[in-house]
């Protein structure tokens, strides 16, 4: 599977691109489907996650992928015989603060492997280093020109992919910032006339758990049913916040979790408590949660990781026991 | 001793009167009657005194009294403590033997599910701690590798300990200048740079040198007539190396090392069970992560190969050409060790290796992607593997089990296959 030549348009004949709803897609998902819109294909994207998708998902991975990957590969099966190719995209670590994990690296190959007796075709691309917006915007055109585009084509199909992203990122951070407005005009208002203060909690995961509904819907609507304010820590700002993760941490190698830490960082005095999610078993997240866990001070936490169990009950109770807990400090409960 | 006259014979206590002026009373005529008024004594150069100034000792204005450990890493640690004592100049703490208590001290600090040889890591750099190390090394790498350092210092600040770290993640991106601006503010800032450097590379052959007689001792060890004769040469090969101080020392011990082994008896079938171990870099090597798998392979008597070594991975990486060997299955590079563990399972399958063996830590991200790939390779070149993921528990029971079976397999195959 040696690369060919890049000016080469040997998947010109791909029209309709599959993109498996899971791990990356949430992130950059925006700019992938305007990209490939504005070449002119028809984007077929798999089904919300469910049940069967993970199973499916589980079947095909070696029993140690995290879930997150077992659900990515449920998705692409989905996907089979739906488009004709697959996207996936090789996301590599060459910047030593804002690398990935190595999943994201290794995912067109894993799943080439994965499924060699269904012939899928994997169309993909290598962003070595996301902070390198020229090399990112040259291997982005460069699969546009592999798709039959020309240089120019290909570079403003980029930019109207970013575009689409960034508008996407602003209006979720945009719209975080006014839920915090408003959680603090009803603290205010709560405090004036003497009422329980509402509570905010800021859900700290991946964007590919805590926007999915299947592997995080649960915990969300059980939060909200109890009259929480949600805040996801990846809607954040996110150049603000790999900024201000530099403050927690020096070598911290991914980029994803410096997100999130610098969201916690720039959110803590805004919310109530902290709940941490992860899919077992992140790889980043097992230090990552360890260092948060040790190191931010002053807030209630609580540490989740879900599995491929789909039983919610136990997450349920530990929730609610959660809530408590912040309700009654809210009320003077606990000392400090 | 430049003090000491050239026409005395031996070595004389200060102040004894010279040997010299007492003959030539004793040879007077007149014997001890007439004493001598007029005594002329030959110059030695030496002080008027009955004291000697006591010379002083000149310091070496290089060398860093600070007391650096490792943490315990397969055989490299000829390679680590030359690495502190010549390249920086600094005193290098030595560490035992692991024990199981020091899996289970570093089991019992470290998050749950954190990869198994940060455990490992942890357990060692709390031993050389006790043992009264001032400063732990910590490499970086591409994957969680890269975050170690700087939490397992964190942990160990929270246990207690004051130490400072040289952890090559810190300012990774200055690359060399960075690393050696960081060895001189932490270890040593009198360091003589341009030795350093030729040390450096000769600390560098001295890795090269280790794996190449490894490599030797694990396609032969398996058959030695005397058992345990590999295994001596082996030991006394890394305490030549580990009182080296300069490149021809490690030549030299090399040398003789390779002497010593190739002057070993072996019965060698013509045609051995050959194994290939594959996997990930800390696992597949290092004895006490993957309780001794050479040394269990090899006492079944197998020709054992392993790519995977320091000098492999670092010394002599070229990451895109060795990915070209494995471009039926990878397109991309898929973590720090992977292309080099789907390029040695490819290699092994088309030389005709009976078996191969991945090994990795429990939790191991790219190496878990690894294997969905080398499932297809061993499909393709119809090689059995073996996949074992060691975490940090100590028994080695179930271990045995599956390797005598695997073996039993293997040889079966063989004996099936022989025209």
């Amino acid at each position: 599977m040696a690369l060919p030549h890049p000016a080469r348009p040997d998947l010109a004949w791909v029209q309709r691109v599959g993109i498996p709803r899971g791990l990356l897609y949430w992130r950059y998902g925006e700019l992938w489907q305007a990209f490939f819109r504005s070449l002119g294909r028809e984007v077929v994207l798999s089904p919300e996650t469910d049940k069967a998708i993970v199973e499916e998902g589980s079947a095909r991975s070696i029993d140690e992928c995290c879930l997150a990957s077992k659900a990515y590969m449920g998705h692409v099966a989905a996907l089979v015989g739906r488009c004709d190719a697959v996207f996936v995209p090789s996301y590599a670590s060459c910047h030593p603060h804002a690398g990935f994990c190595t999943k994201f690296q290794g995912l067109p190959d894993l799943v080439r492997n994965t499924f060699r007796d269904e012939e899928l075709a994997v169309m993909s691309l290598l962003v070595g280093n996301i902070r390198d917006k020229k090399g990112t915007e040259r291997s982005v055109a460069e699969l546009g020109m592999r798709l039959g585009a020309s240089a120019k084509e290909a570079k403003a199909a980029y930019a109207t992919g970013l575009h689409a992203q960034r508008a996407a990122d602003k209006r979720r951070a945009t719209a975080q910032a006014a839920a915090l407005q408003d959680l603090a005009r009803r603290r205010a208002a709560a405090q004036a006339s003497g009422e329980a203060a509402p509570l905010g909690i800021l859900l700290v995961a991946h964007p590919y758990i805590s926007h999915d509904s299947y592997l995080c819907g649960t915990l969300a609507e059980a939060l909200e049913r109890m009259g929480v304010t949600l805040l996801l820590a990846d809607e954040t700002d996110h150049g603000r916040a790999y900024k201000r993760s530099f403050d927690f941490s020096r070598t911290l190698p991914w980029a994803a979790n410096r997100e999130l830490i610098g969201s916690i960082l720039m959110l803590r005095d805004q919310v109530d408590g902290i709940v941490l999610v992860s899919a077992f078993p992140c790889g980043p997240d097992s230090m990552t949660d360890d260092a948060i866990m040790r190191y931010v001070e002053g807030l209630p936490m609580l540490n989740l990781t879900i599995d491929a169990q789909s039983g919610t009950a136990g997450v349920e109770t530990r929730l609610e026991s959660f809530v408590d807990i912040l309700r009654y400090q809210k009320l003077g409960g606990y000392v400090g | 001793m430049a003090d000491i006259p050239t026409g005395a014979p031996g070595p004389r206590a200060p102040g004894q009167l010279p040997r010299q002026s007492t003959d030539s009373t004793m040879a007077h005529p007149l014997g001890a009657l007439e004493r001598a008024s007029v005594v002329v004594k030959p110059a030695t150069g030496r002080r008027p005194s009955l004291w000697e100034k006591r010379r002083r000792r000149r310091r070496d204005k290089h060398h860093s009294a600070k007391k650096c450990a490792f943490f315990r890493y397969c055989y490299y640690d000829p390679a680590f403590k030359y690495f502190i004592e010549q390249v920086l100049g600094a005193e290098y703490v030595a560490l035992p033997a692991s024990t199981k208590q020091t899996t289970e001290l570093g089991a019992q600090h470290s998050s749950d599910y954190v990869c198994t040889p940060f455990k490992h890591i942890l357990g060692d750099y709390i031993e050389a701690l006790d043992a009264g190390a001032e400063v732990l090394v910590q490499f970086g790498g591409p994957c969680r590798l890269g975050y170690y350092g700087e939490l397992q210092e964190r942990i160990l600040r929270d246990m207690g300990y004051d130490f400072e770290m040289l952890n090559f993640s810190v300012d990774i991106e200055k690359g060399a200048i960075g690393w050696a601006k960081q060895c001189m503010k932490v270890v040593n800032p009198n360091v003589k740079v341009g030795a350093g450097l030729l040390k450096l590379a000769s600390c560098a052959n001295m890795v090269v040198k280790l794996d190449a007689a490894r490599d030797f001792y694990l396609a032969n060890a398996g058959f030695e007539r005397e058992r345990g004769s590999f295994a001596r040469v082996w030991e006394s090969y890394l305490e030549a190396l580990r009182a080296a101080t300069a490149d021809r020392d490690v030549n030299s011990a090399y040398r003789e090392a390779m002497d010593a082994f190739r002057a070993l008896p072996v019965d060698k079938p013509a045609d051995p069970i050959r194994i290939g171990v594959v996997g990930e870099m800390f696992t597949a090597i290092d004895e006490r992560s993957n309780l001794e798998l050479d040394a269990k392979l090899l006492a079944m008597g197998v020709e054992v190969h392993r790519m995977m070594n320091l000098t492999n991975r670092w010394i002599r990486y070229n990451e895109p050409n060795l990915r070209v060997g494995a471009k039926d299955y990878v397109g991309y590079d898929m973590g720090p060790t992977s292309t080099l563990t789907i390029a040695a399972a490819v290699r092994y399958g088309r030389e005709g290796l009976d078996g191969l063996v991945h090994a990795k830590s429990a939790g191991c991200t790219p190496e878990i992607d690894c294997a969905a790939v080398l499932q297809r390779v061993a499909q393709d070149f119809e090689v059995p593997c073996l996949y074992l993921t060691f975490d940090a528990q100590t028994s080695d029971t179930g271990l045995d089990t599956r390797l005598e079976a695997f073996y039993d397999m293997l040889a079966m195959k063989k004996e099936r296959m022989r025209p």
